[in-house]
């Protein structure tokens, strides 16, 4: 780690070089995965690099550059190639000028628990994991990365901004000869994570995981674990709730705020304060973080903006810029399902005939954005339940739902929720939901 | 950074329990260009250098990878990948071992005539933004959008065996996009396909080649006939699938499930495994007997070819599935040796701070001798359904059970196209799908297209792929709306 003072020293000696309006980002550090199959090591490595953006303002005209080398020298080279692009194309009207000086609600990213805990450390935990499974004649297969960086941003209104972030992820899929389950967990801070107890929920799940019968496609209650709902509102960023999905029209919320498309026991929001994994307190362009209600209650309520976006739409920026240049326009990293009163037990136990899905698999949300309709498949354990009990487990199933359908027939939402990581130190964080009616449209086999 | 990575190879050669290293140093260029409706929605160039060292120590790997360009930095860097192989080495049950793919020393540049990087930006707008004009004429079409990447990268290779290679390839890629909207309903066009166009390791002179201005009015029409056309059918259809939506249907059914890294479990817990396990090597139906599937690395301008893969070994030709039979994987040098062959090239990494992992490179669907056009086996069909332009996709983790969705699609009665159709999706089983395959077209049709956005591995890597298909025909596939 270089330290706010570091990065920003090298940035301010660019930006008094700069020939005009110039705003630079750095995003840089390290990061460290072990990953391992059939209880054995197979890939393990380290990089440490530095994505540095540098954007040129010619009056309503931007251009970007960007490098990994941290000098003064490559920033103001990367500053000069910026005002070219700049200058070399039309006019964004929309594009409001680079932002000044700001106030940060601070946030709690970092831990140096996880910047030490090194390659022999993962492998010890690793190790002792291996054994356990081995006790019951099963493997282990997955990843633990752990990660730690900084994003520093200042420009020449006078705006600086820093914030460190650390990131400990494990995955661990136990496998028997007939089937698998996972366990995962992410934490700023990785003495947080409990791997024992992890290793556990893994290896009691793979257990039930054994002669396994197909069901036939129908609709059925469906009972989803959290990792279900983080992939599910993952694609709903992209397609529902990011600017460009909204300004574009393909978002089901573009036109339609104030209506209700969900269920009134839905409510979905981004919120960089949650307490079981905190987010950046600014975006790429400085602006201060706002929690933005997405759905409340049901009903549309919004969807996040960066500046320009904002601007278009008529509306505030909520501070969800991405990184400059990127086309993908502002997006809600740090996406919150808001918990409910049961829990995983509670559902299972007044199930009269479901499916329990421990993860979903290659899910796509391009089908019909309009409706939220999206296909993928189980994975990682599939269960029968019949009368309030886990009876057999069940082959993979195909599902092709609208998730508006889903939202509107969710009986029951749990206490407890997961957060589960989004690109390092980002998390979506989510609890487990009972679903009636939930449409399955296929079976894995050969 | 060549003496500085051989010096620390030098050094790591020297260390008791080292069986090999290696070193990659890598630049890239990259300049991308989006631009949306009125507004150039995205513009940056972006320059990354770097270098990963990896070290088998006792036959378990560690890898380290860094951006400071110094002597005192590379050492570092060699020292850490070392430690790392050092902590694997603690859970090893079973050793990694190499073939014996001899060290190579030689260069490789892929061929190009107009260099992309010196073609003036105001030329790359105005190119991109006449096909937008075009594209936006009807108010409906409420995102015009048109895209351009290009790349330049600059790669040395050394091992602690003695190889020293350098490569250095272009890369260029453009494609548009429409989307309509009308009421509840969206649909969107895109050419030459979806999710950015088509790509090739080529100069500008294939961006201009693609004709984005001249197909932009089409493009626009089909969008906006989208809009009222008739849900596709379901039940059971024969499909015909146009080039590009078969690249993607090669790529996920076959080029995935034919990694051996996946069929040996390294992917178990993120991109998934394989049906195509071992037992089933040089005797598993996988398609009809017209069904010929080859990895080719070797084709001049794709940007699945290069001269060498990531670890040193020579580009390649080699069949994957033969007359309908699994011939064959894509392999490394510590996988080949399992199924008693040698590498067959295809060890690929992104960039400078990624482990190279097996990575499709041009996996191809070869033409029928004497196969028809597109237009004549619409002709011989008497009641299908062809489907162009991938718009959904998705796949179960051994490969088997997918559902892809489609940009268009028209029905087709006594040997002609009679009704446009929206939202079309089709499902099935791999297998039994390619033993469906009744019909390849031709040479004619034949066409390699480039995918610059292959995920897999973690941290995920995407890489540049490419595959060479002819509009094929299934028979009795399970079609529907997605609805």
């Amino acid at each position: 780690m270089i330290g706010r003072e570091g990065i920003l020293k090298v940035l301010r000696q660019a930006l008094e070089r700069a020939e005009g309006p110039t705003e630079i980002v750095f995003m840089g550090g390290r990061s460290e995965l072990t990953r391992y199959t059939k209880s054995q090591i197979h890939q393990h490595v380290a990089e440490e690099d530095t994505h540095i953006y540098v954007k040129a303002v010619e009056g309503k005209r931007v251009g970007v550059a960007r490098t990994n080398q941290l000098s003064a020298e490559a920033l103001v080279a990367a500053e000069r190639e910026a005002r070219e692009l700049a200058r070399r194309q039309p006019e964004n009207p929309f594009f409001p000028g680079l932002l000044g000086p700001q106030n940060y609600t601070p946030t709690d990213t970092y831990s140096e628990n996880t910047s030490r805990f090194g390659p022999e450390r993962r492998a010890e935990v690793l190790k002792e994991i291996f054994a356990e499974a081995e006790r019951k004649k099963f493997e282990v297969a997955g990843s633990f990365s752990i990660s730690e960086w900084e994003v520093a941003l200042a420009n020449t209104e006078g705006l600086e901004a820093y914030q460190p972030v650390a990131g400990a992820e494990i995955g661990l899929v136990v496998m028997s000869e007939e089937g698998m389950a996972r366990a995962d967990a992410f934490s700023h801070d990785v003495e947080r994570i409990d791997f024992d107890s992890l290793a556990k929920k893994a290896i009691s799940r793979c257990e039930l995981d054994r002669g396994k019968i197909e069901l036939p496609p129908g609709e059925y209650t469906v009972i989803l674990e959290p990792a279900c709902l983080a992939e599910i509102l993952e694609w709903l960023s992209f397609t529902a709730f990011g600017s460009e999905a909204y300004l574009s029209g393909q978002s089901f919320l573009a036109g339609a705020l104030g209506e209700r498309s969900m269920g009134e026991n839905i409510t979905i929001y981004d919120s960089v304060w949650e307490p079981e994994a905190q987010g950046l307190p600014f975006d790429f362009e400085g602006t201060p973080k706002r929690k933005v209600m997405l759905i409340e209650r049901g009903v549309n309520k919004g969807v996040v903006f960066d500046r320009t976006s904002a601007k278009k739409a008529n509306a505030e920026p909520t501070g969800h810029a991405g990184p400059p240049g990127s086309p993908w326009g502002a997006i809600p990293w740090n996406i919150c399902l808001a918990p409910g009163d049961s829990s995983l037990e509670e559902m299972i136990a007044s199930c009269k005939r479901g499916i329990l899905v421990s993860n979903f698999h290659y899910v796509n949300g391009y089908l019909d954005t309009k409706r939220a309709l999206m296909t993928g498949m189980t994975r990682y354990g599939t269960f029968l339940i019949e009368n309030g009990e886990i009876t057999r487990a069940l082959a993979n199933l195909r599902w092709t739902e609208s998730m508006l359908k889903a939202f509107s027939n969710v009986v029951a939402i749990s206490r407890e929720r997961e957060a589960f990581a989004r690109d390092g130190g980002f998390a979506s964080i989510v609890p487990a939901v009972m679903i009636e009616g939930f449409t399955f449209t296929g079976v894995q086999r050969e | 950074m060549r003496e500085w990575l051989k010096e620390a190879l030098e050094e790591l050669g020297r260390v008791e329990g080292v069986l090999y290293a290696d070193a990659r140093y890598m630049e890239r260029e990259t300049e991308s260009i989006t631009v949306r409706n009125e507004e150039v929605a995205g513009l940056s160039r972006a320059e990354t250098k770097g270098y990963g060292i990896r070290v088998l120590y006792r036959g378990s790997w560690g890898f380290a990878a860094s951006n400071v360009l110094s002597r005192d930095r590379v050492q570092e860097t060699a020292r850490r990948a070392l430690g790392i192989a050092r902590a694997s080495y603690m859970t090893q049950k079973k050793p990694v071992r190499l073939d014996d793919t001899p060290p190579q020393r030689g260069s490789y540049r892929s061929p190009w005539e107009e260099d992309p990087f010196a073609v003036p930006l105001d030329e790359k707008l105005e190119l991109l933004f006449s096909a937008v004009r075009i594209l936006k004429k009807d108010k409906r079409i409420v995102k015009a959008e048109g895209s351009m990447e290009i790349f330049r990268t600059r790669k040395l290779f050394l091992s602690t065996e003695g190889a020293e290679i350098e490569q250095e390839i272009v890369e260029t890629g453009a494609g548009i996009e429409a989307t309509a909207v009308e009421g509840r309903e969206v649909q969107r066009r895109s050419f030459p396909t979806s999710f950015g166009g088509d790509y090739a390791a080529r100069g500008y002179e294939f961006i201009r080649s693609l004709g984005l201005p001249e197909n932009a009015e089409r493009i626009r029409e089909e969008a906006i006939a989208l809009l009222s056309a008739d849900p596709c059918p379901s039940g059971e259809f024969d499909l015909i699938l146009a080039s590009d939506q078969l690249a993607l249907q090669v790529h996920e059914s076959c080029g995935h499930p034919t990694e051996l890294d996946r069929v040996l479990g390294t992917e178990i817990s993120y991109a998934g495994g394989s049906f195509l396990t071992l037992d089933k090597l040089g005797k598993y139906r996988y398609g009809s007997e017209i069904v010929n599937i080859v990895a080719d690395a070797t084709i001049p301008g794709s940007i699945g070819s290069f001269g060498y893969d990531d670890e040193g070994v020579p580009a390649q030709r080699s069949y994957l599935v033969q007359e309908g039979i699994l011939v064959g994987y894509l392999t490394s040098r510590e996988t080949a040796p399992v199924i008693g062959r040698r590498s067959n090239g295809c060890m690929r990494a992104e960039s400078w701070n990624h482990i190279p992992l097996i990575r499709m490179v041009n996996i191809n669907l070869e033409p029928a001798p004497d196969g028809p056009t597109l237009d004549e086996l619409i002709a011989d069909t008497k009641h299908g359904i062809l489907m162009q332009t991938n718009k959904s996709w998705s796949i179960d983790d051994l490969r088997l059970n997918f559902q892809f969705g489609c940009e268009i699609a028209w029905e087709i009665k006594d040997g002609k196209k009679v009704r446009l159709l929206k939202n079309p999706v089709y499902t099935g089983i791999t297998p039994e799908f390619w033993r469906s395959c009744d019909a390849i077209c031709g040479k004619s049709e034949w066409k390699i297209w480039g995918l610059p956005n292959c995920g897999k591995g973690e941290p995920p890597q995407s890489m540049h792929v490419a595959h060479g298909t002819a509009p094929a025909r299934f028979r009795k596939v399970k079609v529907g709306s997605g609805r």
